[in-house]
């Protein structure tokens, strides 16, 4: 049997290459691995207790803007209504070896103002459940 | 002596590459996604002319988007689903050539939409409402030359 020497004596040859073997293949998942969790938000994430201040047909758009600040996105309608979108997006993000997802949800309001410029209708679904953070992309 | 040195050494590399986080592996699967879907079932409560957009937002919560339409106001729901897949074929270099290790990527994904709509009247009373479902068109895919 060939052998190699070594300062504690003589190892045999197959099994130095096996533990170099090992060495090496640790060293490629390592190579290959990592980790991150990430968390991000685009906008302010907005108050449910100060939706709450805005009244139907008494609010105006003035009113509104002070409340909840200057709106995302204006859409103007045809017939004469203006709606204010506020939105706010959250982002969880999980990268675990060769696997990552990444789960983002969007909280949207809308203020409805009518011709005369004071509020219709608020439109604010019940807040979403917050994001899980996971890294398994195939469910 | 020298295996002793050379372990020490392997040691020292595995342990520092350890401390390099992210780096980026051979292969990768990944997956973005924006809220969550909505089927048939979650809408079945929706009648033209009779559901309004207060009993919407109470089941479904507030939609993505609002766009003026001469229709009427269109609200829509939208689930994104986006998938990607690479390979780095170039990776295991860096174990021949140690100061340079070049990027051979294929890498090839998607992104599809499925989109809930609902168009109200002046009244705020569902006019029409249908399903768009694109997300199926997202796959993790690799030749990125395919038609």
């Amino acid at each position: 049997m060939h052998s190699i020497s070594s300062d504690n004596g003589e190892v045999p040859a197959t099994k130095h290459r096996g533990s170099a073997l090992t060495t090496w293949l640790v060293l490629m998942i390592l190579l290959g691995c990592g980790c991150a969790f990430v968390r991000g938000n685009h906008g302010e994430d907005i108050n449910q207790d100060d939706v709450s201040t805005i009244k139907k047909g008494v609010s105006s758009r003035a009113d509104v803007a002070s409340i909840l600040g200057a709106p995302d996105r204006i859409i103007t309608e045809p017939n004469g209504h203006d709606i204010f979108h506020y939105y706010h997006y959250d982002l969880k993000s999980g990268y675990i070896l060769f696997f990552s997802r990444t789960n983002i949800k969007s909280d949207d309001i809308f203020v409805i103002f009518n011709s005369a410029g004071i509020v219709e209708d608020v439109i604010a679904g019940k807040k979403k459940p917050p994001l899980e953070f996971q890294f398994w992309p195939f469910d | 002596m020298m295996i002793r040195r050379l372990h020490t050494c392997l040691w020292a590399i595995l342990w520092l590459t350890t401390l390099s986080g992210c780096l980026r592996g051979p292969v990768a699967w990944q997956r973005v996604t924006l809220n969550q879907p909505l089927t048939a079932q979650d809408v079945s409560f929706v009648v033209n002319g009779k559901t309004s957009l207060s009993e919407i937002v109470e089941k479904l919560g507030a939609p993505n988007q609002m766009l003026s339409s001469n229709g009427g106001v269109v609200a829509r729901y939208q689930f994104t689903d986006g998938k990607y897949f690479r390979v780095d074929f170039g990776w295991g270099l860096r174990f021949l050539i140690p100061i340079y290790s070049p990027d051979l990527v294929l890498g090839n994904g998607g992104t599809g939409i499925d989109t809930f709509q609902v168009t109200y009247n002046d009244h705020w009373v569902v006019q029409d409402h249908g399903f768009a479902l694109h997300s199926q068109a997202s796959e993790y895919r690799l030749w990125p030359t395919k038609d």
